[in-house]
């Protein structure tokens, strides 16, 4: 992530504190008029991510999220500290549903962290 | 229900709710029962009331005269009060018995609904000529229903929150259909003339009603563990039973009175033979007997009617 993003979280990596991550998401979308639709579909999205990374994540290390929000679409990123070399398992389950429910998913890894990011469009974007 | 100890509108007796309509003054009974349960209940059939039955209503109404009478005691009026309540208890146990196999303990249930019956028993006027079991019935389901509103939610949403999601759930399918797509939540907003902050609240505490999994194991006690999901599909038995009742129904509505009784003691009320025994007077031999007599001959009808 060189240029710096529209919204940024950093929260606990447990998955206790996905849901905040959901929510924060929702709330993104609604001010971006996403439809109800797209809204569970990406609040779906950023649960199954979240997953992914939490996967490899260290214990007691940090959830990382971005977003950049554009008129009819927005990118998310999220990321944990993960000691491991290991990158999320693209045959895995969350991985398939991640792809099906978003466009331009992708996995890379910044030093410790390990993100996997997608972007959802508005279904009523121009 | 005219009397507590009928097993329902659901049931083989309600040929008696019909007879209760009949006898006239209880023409908003008639209403009542109509409007809960169908057009099948308006059935014009008469059937003799039974002596038990007579006597729970004149006693209740005796009760009600007694509790508003200025003369009587405080004492008194509040035995009759407490009377009252015992005399209407297996109402509240029929109307919980609706409600069972929805997530909720019985006990639970029956103890809410008493609470309905307590506040019908306070609130009913005994001038305005219209049965208490009639009036006491909606109060007591209402009851019940609150219960499952505020308790049943995994998480405790505030009453505001759960009625706007309600709002919103509806208005989404309209708006839908006339969109084409699916709203987003400032269309909702502006619809429902709330902000967008509280729509997404509102659809945030939709998922708080039940926060199980359905892969969550329901683990018996032998230890074999079904999920949720392996409980999800599943054909209404109940509907099956329905052609049967119906059939069933003018056959029993044949049979003497006491046989009859004995029937919804034992499949209604759930009572044992010895208990149906000591109830009617008779020794449990001889209900034994009575019941399987009546249902060989209720066999034997309803092959003959099918």
């Amino acid at each position: 992530m060189s240029h710096s993003p529209d919204v940024e979280l950093r929260l606990p990596a447990e998955s206790a504190y996905v849901a905040v991550l959901r929510m924060t998401t929702a709330g993104l979308a609604a001010r971006l008029d996403f439809t109800l639709d797209d809204i569970e579909d990406l609040r779906m999205a950023v649960g199954e991510a979240c997953a992914l990374v939490l996967e490899h994540a260290d214990p007691g290390g940090d959830l990382h999220a971005t977003f950049d929000l554009s008129d009819g679409s927005i990118r998310v990123a999220v990321s944990a500290d993960s000691s491991t070399d290991d990158d999320p398992d693209q045959d895995s389950f969350g991985w398939q549903v991640l792809t099906a429910l978003t466009s331009d998913v992708l996995t890379s890894r910044e030093g410790p962290l390990q993100w996997v990011s997608f972007t959802v469009r508005s279904s009523i974007a121009a | 229900m005219s009397d507590p100890d009928l097993p329902g509108p659901e049931s083989v007796a309600e040929s008696h709710a019909g007879a209760v309509a009949d006898a006239g003054a209880e023409s908003v009974q008639a209403s009542v029962h109509g409007a809960n349960t169908g057009p099948r209940l308006r059935s014009k059939r008469r059937a003799p009331l039974t002596a038990r039955q007579i006597s729970t209503r004149e006693q209740s109404h005796a009760l009600f005269v007694e509790l508003t009478d200025a003369k009587t005691s405080q004492t008194r009026r509040a035995d009759c009060r407490e009377e009252l309540v015992r005399l209407h208890l297996p109402l509240v146990d029929h109307c919980a018995r609706r409600f069972i196999n929805r997530g909720e303990p019985l006990d639970d249930l029956i103890q809410v609904g008493t609470i309905g019956l307590i506040k019908s028993v306070d609130r009913f006027d005994n001038d305005r000529g219209v049965e208490f079991s009639t009036y006491a019935t909606p109060t007591i389901l209402g009851e019940i229903k609150r219960y499952f509103r505020d308790k049943g939610w995994a998480i405790r949403v505030p009453r505001r929150l759960q009625e706007l999601r309600m709002t919103i759930s509806s208005i989404t399918g309209d708006m839908a259909q006339d969109l084409g797509r699916s709203p987003t939540p400032r269309e909702i907003a502006e619809k429902l003339g709330v902000s967008v902050e509280e729509v997404m609240e509102g659809i945030e505490s939709a998922n708080a009603y039940s926060t199980l999994s359905l892969d969550a194991g329901d683990s018996n006690e032998d230890g074999s563990s079904t999920s949720m999901l392996d409980s999800l599909g599943m054909d209404d038995e109940a509907l099956a039973h329905v052609e049967i009742r119906e059939s069933i129904k003018p056959l029993i509505e044949q049979l003497p009175t006491r046989e009859r009784r004995i029937l919804m003691l034992r499949f209604f009320r759930g009572m044992t033979q010895s208990q149906i025994a000591d109830e009617i007077g008779v020794s449990q031999m001889h209900v034994s007997r009575l019941l399987t007599r009546t249902l060989a001959e209720l066999r034997v009808s309803l092959s003959e009617v099918s």
